[in-house]
């Protein structure tokens, strides 16, 4: 899941910049006495890393611009199988979701849409995951598809503050094994 | 009265101005930190409030933490920046005038009339409030932000004044001709000069965008059938969120640039590489923001896909040139570590720790299943409480040193340790889905909240010694200013 790799990663990248500050830190009581050197071969490192930045960022940009999850802007579904459109309507503190069952494999496709503030459209699996998110925006109607994989008891939770109640603003999705 | 008279008179008063802002500050930033530590008390369920006074306090804490981070931002640049170019003391002593009478309206707003939209006061939330509060309490808190924009455009406005008169343009003033390489880098602007005239760029046309959308919201307000389109009025917001809130680091930062180098007797050697980061900077904080609207598919896909790769791209010159800069600067340089010098280093570590996070929440597909959840606070804490405050109580630490004795580098020790107990577990909960800005927590998401609220409670006992250390320092401080 894309969640556990980011945090991974991210507590690796920080702990090691951590790690390196504290190093600094720690042996920067012993004096040497020239700073000319040290100026030189931290500016030689610094190139390089330089360097490195720009390959893992073009590289990463690269990897993750391919995929981006703004429906309207794609070609038509690859998939044999039409996406099923629903409406999902945000309003001070509820959802309106029609149809709100599907079965395995079924590929959704909500139009979201809000009667009054911006809200937030996240959906979660049943193991309370976030597999999908766009903002529900007075005016406007995002367009996002999700398929289906696993059964169970999915929650669309909100997840733009839209005032006192924004924490009981949720809805039931039931994925049905057949 | 002699010149000398006069101008020493008048560095005294400039001296008390700064430490006023400084004694503010920190008792506001406590305050904050405070209603911050209640709210995760509620989410852990280790206290009882109720949702519509956690949304009041939520509200209060963002735009308050948002807005003392900018005070006390420009108390450390202001403090530097003087000592290169003419600026008026009345002028900063008006800017905390405005805030101050800023600082009340909004909370009166939250706590007497139970505004609680937030600190983005999203169009048209203010006016949908459910009953909860009134028209006149959304209009207090937005006139209460003009006032603190208003205060801190009039200081942008002086220090570029000064900074006109000494450097003749905003671009020498930058650094651009060194940056490319047109003029020698030993002949450019000092590091203070450089970063408050990035910031004062930014800051003029985040305010101005800022009041633009406050002008609307209110008038909405009054007059529901005036209304606005809901995605220009966010764009709007976040560009000015976005802008002010990084330059409150970006002023915080000179106090890097200028203390860490009286600690270690190295000087901090501005180069073309250091020009060329900040004018970059200065771009790239401007065009930046529309990585906040990710998951806004309405928004045009090209402005989404530069928001992403200029998240990227803006991680860069502050990691390689202010972190790699004071990690080369300290490197066995025989420092003896003090609280101060300790602080300003953390702060520039936690910057640099917390831009990671922030790029992988600046990337669409990830975005997709951070958005809004607890990662986000969970990295904007991480370069503010450890990186931009500790940058600022190192400055605070700075003027009045150890006064308190050994109390002090605890204090220094639980702000560290606290504080990073507290946004690992944002991050943590962030990681699990957890969303942000929920009064009420599912029973899964409470070991997280509750060991958050442990750090949260270490962290703010160390700002607290921190900011008392100064506090009880004061009076000896401004009586050997008075001597000398
Ligand atoms: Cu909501």
């Amino acid at each position: 899941m894309v969640q556990e790799v980011v945090w991974g990663v991210s507590i690796v990248l920080m702990g090691t910049l951590a790690a390196v500050f504290a190093w600094v830190a720690i042996g920067a009581n012993v004096a040497l006495a020239d700073y000319g050197p040290i100026i030189a071969s931290a500016y030689r490192l610094r190139t390089w890393l330089f360097g490195l930045a720009i390959i893992v960022l073009i590289g990463t940009n690269y990897y993750t611009l391919g995929k981006l999850p703004y429906v309207s802007r794609m070609s038509a579904p690859t998939s044999a199988k039409a996406a099923q459109p629903v409406e999902a309507v945000a309003e001070q503190w509820s959802w309106s979701i029609k149809p709100d069952a599907f079965r395995v494999g079924e590929t959704a496709e909500f139009h979201v849409a809000s009667k009054d503030v911006n809200h937030g459209f996240a959906l979660y699996d049943p193991d309370m995951r976030i597999v999908a998110q766009t903002q529900a925006m007075p005016g406007y109607i995002n367009v996002l598809r999700y398929t289906f994989n696993e059964p169970g008891v999915y929650r669309v939770l909100c997840l733009e503050y839209c005032g006192v109640a924004h924490h009981e603003m949720t809805a039931e999705i039931k994925v049905s094994t057949h | 009265m002699t010149v000398q008279a006069v101008q020493s008179r008048s560095a005294t008063s400039a001296r008390a101005a700064v430490l006023a802002y400084i004694v503010v500050s920190g008792l506001v930033l406590l305050l904050m930190m405070l209603l911050g530590l209640t709210m995760r008390l509620a989410q852990a369920q280790w206290i009882s409030i109720q949702p519509d006074f956690f949304y009041v306090i939520m509200t209060m804490h963002g735009a308050g933490m948002v807005g003392i981070a900018g005070l006390s931002g420009a108390a450390v640049m202001w403090y530097f920046v003087r000592r290169h170019v003419p600026v008026s003391t009345a002028v900063f002593v008006a800017n905390l005038v405005f805030f101050l009478i800023g600082a009340v309206l909004i909370l009166g707003s939250g706590f007497i009339g139970g505004f609680a939209a937030a600190w983005t006061f999203l169009f048209p939330l203010p006016a949908h409030s459910g009953e909860l509060w009134s028209v006149n309490a959304a209009a207090s808190y937005m006139v209460g932000l003009l006032f603190v924009g208003v205060g801190f455009l009039l200081l942008h406005l002086d220090i570029a004044r000064g900074i006109l008169s000494v450097y003749g343009g905003l671009g020498a003033a930058l650094g651009v001709k060194q940056a490319f390489g047109l003029a020698p880098e030993d002949e450019g602007p000092p590091a203070a000069v450089t970063a408050s005239t990035m910031v004062l760029i930014i800051n003029i046309l985040g305010i101005l965008l800022g009041a633009a959308v406050l002008v609307v919201s209110l008038v909405n307000l009054y007059v529901p059938s005036f209304t606005f389109n809901a995605l220009a009025a966010k764009n709007m917001i976040y560009f000015f969120g976005h802008v002010f809130i990084n330059a409150t680091i970006y002023m915080a930062v000179i106090a890097v640039y200028e203390i860490l180098p009286v600690f270690t007797h190295r000087k901090w050697k501005t180069n073309r590489a250091f020009y060329f980061a900040w004018v970059l900077s200065t771009v790239m904080v401007l065009t930046v923001y529309p990585h906040h609207l990710l998951m806004d598919f309405a928004m045009p896909t090209w402005a989404l896909i530069a928001g992403q790769i200029i998240s990227w791209l803006s991680g860069l010159p502050v990691l390689l040139v202010t972190a790699f800069g004071a990690l080369t600067n300290v490197y066995r340089s025989g420092i003896k570590w003090t609280v101060a010098s300790g602080l300003v280093f953390v702060g520039v570590a936690g910057w640099a720790i917390g831009v990671i996070p922030a790029i992988a929440d600046g990337t669409i597909e990830v975005n997709s299943f951070m958005h809004n959840t607890q990662w986000v606070p969970g990295h904007f804490h991480t370069y503010l409480l450890l990186g931009m405050v500790a940058m600022f109580f190192g400055f605070m630490t700075y003027l009045v040193p150890r006064t308190t004795g050994a109390l002090l580098p605890f204090g220094f020790w639980l702000y560290l340790v606290g504080g990073s107990v507290f946004v690992l577990c944002f991050l943590a909960a962030g990681s699990v889905s957890v969303p942000r800005r929920y009064a009420v927590h599912l029973p899964e998401w409470l070991p997280y909240d509750r060991v958050a609220s442990i750090g949260a409670t270490l962290a703010v006992l160390g700002a607290l010694i921190l900011v008392l250390n100064f506090v009880i320092g004061l009076p000896s401080a401004m009586r050997e200013e008075a001597e000398a």
